[in-house]
């Protein structure tokens, strides 16, 4: 409620949250060039995060996930991500755990239900975590192109990297939008119950805003699309040659092996030590 | 490219099929972000959430070519909604690709009269209905396969049946209503035949008659079922114990699981190194060039 009843007059709260949301993205967009993991080819760090994307669904050990937990948690304070993800990741662990509770308690399973689930939960945090870790430590260009060498779709990868550079200047658009319909607009006189009328009236703006959001973006996906075919980027696509020299920049040195190396022992130990524990 | 009849002027070009998946993706993806991050209310178990602004994706599959529009936003979803903002989930986004846009895929074409506001409002619920009525299925037989001891533990089954339930009624009532149907009723008849000369395209003269006919054909209808039993299958391969990797051995074995698990970790670094000497292969060949 704070925040749409913000809307009628910007309190500095409103104004701080929304700037401050502008900021973090960049950060996550643009910065994190040095950290530990951006260091790595990034086709290692696809591979490196698809095994910990894939393999801890099939993990019913609680040890071995939290042993996994660990050293992605370690990985992810390393690659310094924005405040902004965390806490929309800990939001969201917070409120699923705490609904999941009370329904359980309501139909009678009590804590024993909660245990059951928090395997799960325990799962999607460390999957969360590695992908917060790889991603936010990747350069977009060095992630698209890591992509399209392991055979994505051209579009795709294109797709990556152009949404992580076009983000901001979309966030910034929307944003000016809504406030020009807001300056010109009249806002309800009345709050109502709640701040129902507030609610619907930001809940009309935000979805009206993209009226002129979608024509600018048209115009400006043209253009995209018109500079890409200039460069001759459909015909490229599909010629093998353009892709190795392209992607001939990457390399896979020793690092990156010692890396995979050292991580496989240690999810190795994990799961042995994991093996005495199980429950 | 050459000169073709006018009633194959509505079939684009691979740029034009370029130009809706971008849009569609970065708009989607933009709104999706917007929707991550608002905070959401909870009244009990009255759930007042932004689910999602399907009527973007909508929008372009109605105005546009449906395929393309689908599948750019379950992209633009994907890179902005979870990549971006470090949800992203790893073999369960594959479900969540395929209902999505085969929800906004089937949506797109119901519509052949983008003024036909009957037709709008069919195809929001539909997209809306298909995406959620899948997303519920699935999330049901995963909590009901992933967990062993489900039955052990009472009111855990009622409890997930009634929040999935609930859940899904919500979504196609408040989300259906207010995300889907009000907003395409209101910006469709709007952009119809604006958008499309920013784009470089001719509106289109609603979709031909027969389009319905010739693409709900037996190959439309097995590749659905097909995709949806493909997502839903991956779904089921991550949360079973007891497909492939029979995790109750380790109470019988003792050490059963280490080896397994030293395997699994030994194939995962062989292949990187198979990759990695497979690109050796190849290097000489880029130096060359360069």
């Amino acid at each position: 409620m704070e925040y749409t009843n913000s809307a009628h007059k910007p309190s500095f709260w409103e104004k701080f949250s929304v700037e401050r949301i502008k900021v973090e993205l960049l950060r996550t967009a643009y910065g994190q060039s040095m950290t530990f993991l951006s260091r790595f080819d990034p086709r290692i760090m696809i591979a490196w995060y698809s095994f910990f994307a894939i393999v801890p669904w099939f993990i019913h050990n609680k040890a071995v996930l939290l042993g996994l937990l660990l050293a992605v948690a370690v990985l992810t304070y390393s690659s310094k991500p924005s405040v902004l993800v965390l806490i929309v990741l800990a939001i969201g662990l917070i409120s699923d755990a705490a609904y999941m509770l009370i329904v359980s308690l309501m139909f009678g399973g009590g804590l024993a239900a909660a245990w059951a689930l928090s395997t799960l939960t325990l799962k999607l945090l460390v999957i969360t975590l590695a992908s917060i870790a790889v991603f936010s430590s990747m350069d977009p260009e060095r992630l698209s192109d890591g992509l399209l060498s392991i055979g994505a779709p051209a579009q795709f990868s294109f797709g990556v990297a152009y949404g992580f550079r076009m983000l901001p200047i979309l966030i910034e658009e929307y944003n000016n939008i809504l406030y020009s319909y807001r300056l010109r607009g009249k806002s309800p006189d009345k709050k109502g119950f709640l701040g129902w009328r507030m609610l619907v009236y930001s809940f009309k703006l935000s979805v009206v805003a993209f009226y002129p959001l979608i024509l600018n973006t048209a115009k400006r996906t043209r253009t995209t699309v018109e500079a890409l075919e200039i460069k001759g980027f459909t015909y490229a696509m599909h010629d093998p040659k353009v892709k190795k020299l392209k992607l001939s920049y990457l390399k896979i040195r020793r690092r990156d092996i010692v890396f995979l190396a050292l991580s496989a022992l240690y999810i190795a130990a994990v799961f042995y030590v994991g093996s005495f524990f199980d429950a | 490219m050459s000169l073709s009849p006018l009633r194959n002027r509505l079939e684009l070009t691979s740029q034009q099929k370029l130009m809706i998946f971008i849009l569609s993706m970065s708009l989607y993806g933009i709104s999706n972000m917007i929707t991550e991050l608002l905070p959401e209310f909870r009244v009990g178990p009255v759930e007042l959430k932004v689910e999602y602004f399907i009527f973007i994706p909508l929008i372009f599959a109605i105005l546009f070519n449906s395929l393309y529009a689908a599948i750019g936003a379950s992209v633009g979803e994907m890179i902005f909604g979870e990549l971006l903002l470090g949800q992203f989930g790893g073999i369960s986004e594959l479900e969540k690709f395929i209902q999505f846009s085969l929800a906004v895929f089937v949506a797109g074409m119901l519509v052949r009269d983008p003024r036909n506001k009957r037709q709008l409002a069919v195809a929001a619920y539909v997209a809306i209905g298909i995406d959620q009525l899948l997303g519920t299925i699935v999330d049901i037989a995963k909590v009901y396969i992933g967990i062993e001891d489900l039955e052990a533990v009472p009111g855990l089954p009622q409890s997930i049946l009634a929040i999935e339930g609930f859940s899904f009624l919500n979504a196609m009532v408040v989300s259906g209503t207010l995300f889907a149907l009000l907003p395409t009723l209101y910006l469709v008849p709007r952009l119809y035949g604006k958008v499309e000369p920013l784009l470089g395209m001719k509106p289109r003269d609603g979709r031909a008659a027969s389009s319905i006919k010739d693409f709900v054909t037996p190959r439309f209808i097995i590749l659905a079922i097909v995709l949806a039993f493909v997502a839903a299958a991956a779904e089921f391969l991550a949360e079973s114990d007891n497909a492939f990797f029979s995790w109750e051995w380790e109470a019988d074995f003792g050490s059963g699981a280490f080896w397994i698990s030293l395997a699994i970790s030994i194939i995962v670094f062989i292949a990187a190194i198979a990759v990695i000497r497979a690109r050796k292969k190849q290097k000489p060949k880029g130096e060359s060039l360069s």
